[in-house]
């Protein structure tokens, strides 16, 4: 009897086993065909870092070393002089370690220029860890290779097919930018 | 490294000192637990930590408040944003911060979508454990979406660095709300699918039912908390006993089995699933679709004093203790960890378990080594 029921019990269990994953072979397969489809990350994904020129050509970053300040991995190196002619600074080195970068994005909410950006190029595998310590031609590089960049004080930017840098429309935008713009216009104030 | 010693017990010839991990794969992470056997029968275990150790806490004394948050994140790397909470409220208390009520519901909203999220990755590797392969691709898969959902607002998947003092990082994408019950939905269909794939298993009963049984005086005696401080029958839970963010709004059961079993702790977390879907719903009414999200904190604080604050992550009670001097980096940080607390009860349930079973028993604790070794 209980021969027969311990049967009984081991059956049902495959049958319910089998049905639940009989289920799933009807449904949309979710895995990605990396490699051959890339995949649609959302604009504000932390992928990798870049820093962004101005559509002259001239550098966007005024060397205020807010990012430098507030990176807790400490991987931002930036050294600066004074420009001889006119006021502000110029980079002698922008440095950053993209090894020991946690992409915690915090170096880009510094940023009062929206210089620093995150990008969404992932594809940075290598064998030799040398060539993710970026220079300033290294993000630079980034940043003209993007056509899309987040950073909190402007939103999303994308850069047009002859060059010009134009705020995304809104429906790409992630939420909230409105507000956004405004605290960042209280803490200048401060 | 250790100098425990692990020679056989002195006139137990017949004993087997055997290691488990830390390489062996259903230690969960890097857990190394020395084992004495006889038989088939366990006559000791002690478990070595520090494998994956980071130093986190001396690290972030040298880091000002607003760099520790994304430092915590990789404590706990499975549950993401529930470990920047206990250092975001102990700030914002010595600070005397005002968040937004809006705030508060965003980040409880990913508080317990990371608990659900936390879940899966338990029930899929505890199954992984017993030999099922199937549940851990179909928990993965769920889990994704919670991370997709995530990683539209946050920016970032498992370590998002979202909460900061005073609120969030960022406004929620606008189709949060739409995405979030969208996949509770989504949950409502999948869950019949694992009550079935796990809980009425007859191999899971088997193997679990009157396994590695806790009692109750003993889990409060080694202070574990969280699903294996429940599953033995004390109705404890920080969201419930201390109260923050938004938990005083929603209503939720705490589920408690007076078992004590292996069994006992995966229904426990079967139920959480439930009840955090049930928060969530709660929540995603009450939450205005605009509104605030931060409140106003200046970027270069200082604090002096000192707080502990707790909250209930998805392993127990995650408490953190800043210690501030009025400068803008703490004087002294200590994390509360609820993994490294749940793992104290080792040699209680192992000893005179059979070593298969001691694998069901560990999975059924579900310890996250970035977190134990810190
Ligand atoms: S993303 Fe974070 S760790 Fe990386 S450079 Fe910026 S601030 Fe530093
Ligand atoms: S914060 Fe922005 S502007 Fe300032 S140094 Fe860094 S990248 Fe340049």
């Amino acid at each position: 009897m209980s021969l027969l029921s311990e049967v009984w019990q081991a059956v049902k269990a495959l049958g319910t086993g089998m049905a639940t994953v009989h289920k799933r072979v009807y449904e949309d397969a979710p895995t990605e065909f990396y490699p051959y489809v890339q995949p649609d990350l959302p604009a504000v994904s932390v992928q990798s870092l870049a820093l962004v020129e101005n559509e002259d050509g001239s550098e966007r970053c005024i060397v205020c070393l807010q990012c430098e300040r507030a990176c807790p991995a400490q991987v931002i190196t930036i050294e600066r002089h004074r420009n001889p002619e006119g006021k502000g600074f110029l980079i002698d080195r922008f440095d950053i370690d993209l090894v020991n970068c946690m992409y915690c994005a915090a170096c880009v909410e510094a940023c009062p220029v929206s210089s620093i950006v995150t990008i969404q190029d992932f594809e940075m595998s290598t064998y030799d860890l040398h060539t993710l310590k970026a220079d300033i031609d290294f993000l630079h590089e980034q940043s003209r290779r993007s056509r899309r960049w987040y950073s909190p004080k402007f939103g999303v930017e994308i850069r047009t097919d002859d060059g010009k840098i134009v705020k995304a429309p809104p429906e790409m935008q992630p939420g909230g930018l409105a507000e956004l713009l405004k605290p960042a216009e209280e803490e200048v104030d401060q | 490294m250790s100098t425990i010693s692990v020679d056989p017990v002195p006139g137990r010839s017949d004993e087997m000192v055997v290691n488990m991990g830390p390489q062996h794969p259903a230690t969960h992470g890097v857990l190394r637990v020395v084992i004495g056997l006889e038989g088939e029968r366990i006559t000791r275990a002690v478990p070595h930590i520090g494998y994956l150790h980071r130093n986190h806490e001396k690290i972030e004394e040298a880091r000002t408040y607003f760099q520790v948050v994304p430092y915590t994140d990789r404590m706990d790397y499975v549950s993401g944003t529930q470990n920047e909470l206990p250092v975001v409220l102990a700030v914002e208390d010595l600070l005397g911060v005002e968040v937004p009520q809006r705030a508060k519901q965003i980040r409880t909203i990913f508080f317990e979508l990371f608990r659900i999220a936390s879940h899966l990755v338990w029930m899929g590797t505890a199954m992984l454990d017993l030999g099922a392969i199937t549940p851990f691709l179909y928990t993965f898969w769920d889990r994704e979406i919670i991370l997709g959902i995530v990683e539209r607002t946050a920016g970032a998947r498992m370590l998002p660095n979202y909460y900061t003092f005073g609120g969030v990082r960022r406004d929620v994408h606008p189709e949060f709300f739409k995405d979030v019950a969208d996949f509770l939905d989504h949950m409502q269909r999948r869950m019949p699918d694992y009550e079935h794939l796990v809980l009425e298993n007859p191999i899971v009963h088997a193997r679990t039912k009157g396994v590695g049984v806790l009692s109750k005086e003993r889990a409060i005696a080694r202070g574990v908390t969280g699903p294996v401080l429940r599953a033995s029958g004390v109705a404890y839970d920080v969201r419930k006993a201390f109260p923050y963010d938004a938990y005083p709004d929603v209503e939720f059961e705490v589920p408690t089995s007076s078992d004590g079993d292996t069994y006992a702790r995966f229904w426990v977390r079967f139920q959480e699933i439930y009840q955090a879907c049930k928060i969530i719903r709660q929540l995603l009414e009450q939450t205005p679709k605009t509104g605030p999200y931060k409140g106003k904190v200046s970027p270069r604080l200082k604090i002096s004093g000192e707080r502990y604050r707790a909250v209930e992550n998805s392993r127990g009670e995650l408490g953190v203790y800043v210690v501030g001097d009025g400068s803008d980096r703490p004087y002294r940080i200590k994390h509360r960890g609820a993994a490294f607390t749940n793992l104290q009860v080792i040699p209680d349930l192992f000893i005179g378990a059979k070593f298969s079973d001691a694998i069901a028993i560990l999975s059924s604790l579900d310890p996250v080594f970035g977190e134990i070794d810190r």
